[in-house]
């Protein structure tokens, strides 16, 4: 029987993808991915064993550090410097033995806007302090969050006011020696 | 003729159709999503440390990855350094009443002045000679061509619980064995 030349043309096969092969491969790579991932996902916070400096080298220095100090006590917190940069703080604890970490953070970016080139910090923690408390503190001490407002510092070589993107990142321990 | 006929129909239900095809589609869209999940998730890590069974991390919004390094772990119960138990605390009287981490070095653990832990020590010069035996016969060299000097790195995984008094001991030992830079692990906030 004839057809018209249209229905000549068309074709009824059906054409079907092979997915097999595609199949093992995710599989593979999805077993790799499983074996090699890790579920823990662990970060770090550095710090350098304190080196004191040498009479010469403080000789060398034309005006006296900052020395920026936080030292957690068993209520408060106190912030200060050995060279009355600034007037010292205390911060009193929100609950018993948890510090103000919010609190300790603004008043870090206040001293920062003081003192924007500054990144080296001292932390002093009593030896009651647990370690959960001591990196609080010290994400409190080192980083800027995105709530946080805007801290500018003047660049020298370029003469252009660049953003702080870090509030002390240089956590040195002051009292390893102590025994409070 | 029942038997009869029950034999017949179960050679009819034995028949397969040849053109019987398994449905893949459903199949593939579940892989891709578990791939896009796992490729998501995905991170390359470098390092291999490792935890213990029981240990409770704190959280911290640092975002430095670290690299490998010698590793010491603190729990309420002992002090491992490098997968080997070095340090067995001993449970004080009030661990008894209290979820507190209450623990105490055994006196023969400990030594100037109760600030150093000597088994801690002897592991961190065993492993600092081992490192620098390592680097004398490695070709890498610096500028002058002296073997690459120790960097004296150690990575510190410690209980929530583990106070400062603790930490600050681990430090001061480390530091006497010439280990001059510690980095403090902690669990990654999500973001």
């Amino acid at each position: 029987m004839l057809k018209r030349p249209s229905a000549r043309r068309k074709t009824t096969r059906e054409i079907q993808l092979n997915l097999v092969p595609i199949l093992d491969a995710m599989v593979t790579l999805i077993g790799f991915l499983l074996f090699t991932m890790s579920f823990l996902s662990l970060v770090s916070i550095e710090t350098p064993f304190p080196i004191a400096s040498s009479e010469i080298n403080q000789k060398k220095l034309k005006e006296k550090p900052l020395q920026l100090t936080v030292s957690l006590r068993e209520n408060d917190v106190r912030i200060w410097t050995p060279f009355d940069k600034f007037e010292p703080k205390t911060i009193p604890y929100l609950e018993e033995g948890k510090p103000d970490v919010p609190g300790l953070h603004l008043a870090l970016i206040e001293i920062k806007k003081l003192f924007p080139t500054e990144t080296q910090i001292v932390l002093a923690p009593y030896a009651g302090t647990s370690y959960d408390i001591l990196i609080a503190v010290m994400d409190g001490l080192r980083a800027i969050e995105k709530t946080d407002p805007p801290i500018f510092m003047d660049n020298k070589e370029t003469g252009n006011q660049e953003l702080v993107k870090a509030l002390f990142p240089d956590i040195v321990f002051g009292n390893l020696l102590g025994d409070s | 003729m029942p038997f009869y006929r029950s034999i017949r129909s179960r050679k009819k239900r034995r028949k397969i159709n040849g053109d019987f095809e398994l449905q893949l589609t459903a199949m593939m869209d579940i892989l891709v999503i578990i791939l896009v999940f796992l490729l998501k998730s995905y991170s390359a890590m470098t390092n291999s440390f490792t935890t213990l069974p029981g240990l409770k991390l704190p959280v911290s919004a640092s975002m430095d990855i670290p690299p490998d390094s010698l590793q010491i772990i603190v729990t309420p119960e002992g002090m491992t350094f490098e997968s080997d138990r070095i340090v067995q605390f001993v449970k004080t009287a009030d661990s008894a009443v209290s979820d507190d981490a209450n623990y105490a070095f055994k006196p023969n653990d400990l030594d100037e002045g109760g600030r150093r832990i000597v088994p801690l020590y002897d592991a961190l010069i065993k492993a600092r000679d081992k490192a620098e035996l390592l680097r004398a016969k490695s070709r890498a060299r610096d500028e002058k061509g002296e073997p690459l000097p120790f960097e004296g790195i150690l990575a510190i995984q410690a209980d929530k619980a583990i106070h400062y008094e603790t930490v600050r001991k681990v430090m001061y030992t480390a530091a006497t064995a010439g280990y001059r830079v510690f980095r403090f692990l902690a669990l990654k906030r999500d973001s």
